[in-house]
């Protein structure tokens, strides 16, 4: 009997604690609670092929959340707000990329997304982003067509591709006008495809000769059959995109070969401190484009009132410069404080709508919203390595050297 | 003309890199009928030593040669004893598991340790001019290397008697055991001399080529497609595999344009695989 009154006891204590245990999980799911954080996922690529990008975006969406959150959090109507980042790894296949943006919806209630690096895998999460009705901010995203898919509530950072080719073509044209032809070799991938496309649109109605244009597939490791090409048809400007790996090996057997011309351009070679730090001696003379320069002197809103104060931080952070990925990324943050602040509240169509209508100054530069969903064109920095450092050749506020021959 | 003297040059210098890179993936492929996932990451392996080597303490990849190779036969050797002959003679799907397990360990560990930033050593030892043909000297030198390191296994293959008893486990292992080969001793062998091969090529493309995790795949493809156009099982299947598919890229890719180089050589690989399954120089019952 006793013992019947102890399990008794036992159940209804453990039923009473159950039913207690519940009612806090529901407390602290109700909406009232829930929206105590603003909750940002992020699919990074920390491990795989686009690891080093990752890393990027990771260290930048740190500093932004950590200042942030020092001050408070972000206003959102009459309250301030914290910021929690969650983040998975995705291990750069875009197939987790796409189910981890689910799980973030799903499971962890994210309000926003991040995407990640590149504009194939910015394809994938935007799609499911747009499924749930989630903004999403693409900070590494610059080709058109991810853009083109009437994605209403995808937004990016960067400028078009379109920007950093026209420009180009008749700066270096002033430069040195004897220029009469190209050659364009194009990693056969969404970006530096479109970019080969683009600058050779761009020559051709700048009044060059397009030599030579192939694309090279994923995967190439040997440029030798395409460079010695490239050296029969005597071009005056060398144009090859691709990513860091592939525009190493491309310089490198460039130089093995004895191909060379007065401009040799590699997108986005130079914006990346590895290219530089890889070819040593050989990375001088090459131009390059880029949608943002540390060198440039921005003024806006944000955690980081100047490119300065960014720099700053940023050096005493990771003690090394930061580049566009940088830059493009932490400035994607300062569009969701600016949007919850306009919108007053956390409704999704509101605060989409309120992010279509950004209009901003930061130190990255201006943020505003083209009817795509992308950053409007703007004056891009057209820069060049010479003795291993970056300079900035245009446009001529922020220009510090003159253009160089390739040696 | 000159044009397709260098792109032949070009070709033949690739091709004997490729050979390098798939002798060892050849080898344990035919002898212990593994299809070795871990030899692109083993590559790179060698290639980060001879880099670290290079960059940290200023040796010289070529005096990184033996170091690298001995490393590399050490890891082999104790990962082939300890682990993969558990199950050597499950069915091959079970090794290639296990190869790939292993592979994604190591592949991400040397992200994680190394970051998957290109590297490269920046020797730069120009190029000699012959007429009219451009011949990089590291590439050259990488050839030779590659070459000789192939011939040596070649000799060893034939001239001693590890060399005679792997190839017998190769042509039937219970009659090799009934002869008193160690079986599973002379797969670790096979298996260290694989990872050694690896490790060498790791240590010539360090010169060659960017090091970065992101190519590990890259070079596996090419060791299958090198081991299915040359033949399986033999150094000379390597050797000729290998300048054929540099070959074939390099003139495709001045035909046909880069974006078919690549093709092209998968093409060559899918025509033999239905007209000559054992490689242009295979042993048949290896294909």
């Amino acid at each position: 009997m006793f013992a019947h009154g102890i399990l008794r006891s036992a159940r209804a204590g453990l039923l009473a604690g159950g039913v207690a245990t519940g009612l806090l999980a529901a407390a602290l799911n109700s909406p009232a609670l829930a929206q105590e954080t603003i909750k940002i996922g992020a699919p990074l690529a920390l491990t795989g092929g686009l690891a080093d990008e990752g890393h990027k975006q990771d260290v930048v969406w740190k500093m932004w959340v950590e200042k942030i959150n020092a001050g408070g959090g972000i206003q959102v109507g009459d309250k301030k707000l914290k910021v929690e980042l969650i983040e998975y790894d995705y291990q750069s296949e875009g197939q987790r990329a796409s189910q981890l943006a689910e799980k973030l919806i799903n499971d962890d209630k994210v309000q926003f997304l991040f995407s990640p690096f590149g504009s194939g895998h910015t394809k994938i999460v935007a799609g499911v982003g747009e499924r749930y009705q989630i903004p999403t901010i693409a900070c590494v995203a610059s080709s058109e067509s991810v853009y083109d898919q009437t994605l209403k509530y995808l937004f990016g950072t960067l400028s078009p591709n379109g920007g950093m080719t026209t420009a180009m073509v008749k700066f270096f044209k002033e430069k040195f006008p004897e220029t009469k032809s190209i050659a364009v070799l194009g990693r056969d991938d969404v970006f530096p495809k479109s970019m080969a496309e683009g600058i050779a649109k761009a020559a051709e109605a700048g009044g060059l000769t397009v030599a030579y244009k192939e694309l090279y597939p994923v995967g190439t490791m040997d440029h030798a059959a395409a460079l010695s090409s490239i050296k029969a048809a005597k071009p005056d400007w060398i144009y090859i995109t691709g990513y860091t790996q592939d525009l190493i090996l491309a310089r490198k057997q460039m130089q093995d070969l004895g191909v060379t011309a007065q401009i040799v351009t590699m997108v986005t070679g130079p914006s990346y401190k590895e290219f530089t730090d890889g070819l040593g001696p050989l990375a001088n003379g090459i131009s390059s484009s880029s949608w943002w320069h540390h060198l440039t002197s921005y003024e806006g809103q944000g955690v980081w009132p100047t490119t300065a104060a960014f720099y700053e931080d940023f050096k005493a952070r990771t003690k090394g410069d930061p580049d566009y990925v940088h830059g493009s990324c932490a400035a994607a943050g300062e569009v969701i404080v600016d949007a919850l602040a306009r919108a007053g509240s956390l409704d999704k169509a509101k605060v989409r709508d309120a992010i279509a209508a950004t209009d901003i100054q930061t130190f990255y530069g201006p943020i505003k919203f083209g009817p795509n969903g992308m950053n409007l064109s703007r004056e891009l920095p057209i820069i060049q390595v010479q003795d291993q450092t970056i300079k900035v050749l245009a446009p001529a506020e922020i220009k510090n050297a003159d253009m160089i021959a390739m040696p | 003309m000159a044009i397709y003297l260098q792109i032949l040059s070009n070709g033949l210098m690739l091709g004997a890199l490729y050979a390098c890179l798939a002798v060892g993936f050849s080898l344990v492929w035919g002898v212990l009928n593994v299809i070795n996932m871990l030899h692109g990451s083993f590559i790179i392996l060698g290639g980060y030593l001879t880099f670290f080597a290079w960059h940290l303490y200023g040796i010289h990849p070529v005096a990184m040669l033996p170091v690298v190779a001995a490393l590399m036969f050490a890891l082999g050797f104790a990962l082939q004893k300890l682990v993969i002959n558990r199950v050597v003679s499950a069915p091959v799907l079970t090794t290639l598991t296990l190869t790939f397990g292993l592979d994604m360990i190591l592949y991400n560990a040397m992200t994680y340790w190394f970051t998957a930033t290109p590297r490269r050593i920046t020797l730069d030892l120009g190029a000699v001019q012959l007429g009219s043909i451009v011949l990089p000297v590291d590439r050259l030198v990488g050839t030779g290397l590659a070459l000789a390191m192939t011939l040596l296994l070649y000799a060893v293959m034939r001239g001693s008697s590890i060399g005679r008893a792997i190839v017998a486990v190769r042509m039937d292992r219970s009659a090799a055991e009934l002869m008193g080969i160690r079986t599973d001793r002379i797969y670790a062998i096979t298996f260290g001399i694989g990872a050694l091969m690896a490790g060498v090529a790791g240590v010539v493309f360090a010169t060659v080529f960017p090091i970065t995790t992101n190519v590990t795949g890259i070079w596996l493809g090419k060791a299958f497609v090198v081991c299915v156009v040359g033949g399986l099982g033999s150094v000379p299947g390597a050797l000729v595999g290998g300048l054929v598919l540099g070959l074939v890229e390099s003139f495709a890719g001045h035909w046909f344009g880069p974006q078919q180089a690549i093709t092209a050589g998968f093409v060559l690989m899918l025509v033999l695989l239905l007209t000559r399954p054992t490689g242009l120089v295979g042993v048949r019952g290896y294909e």
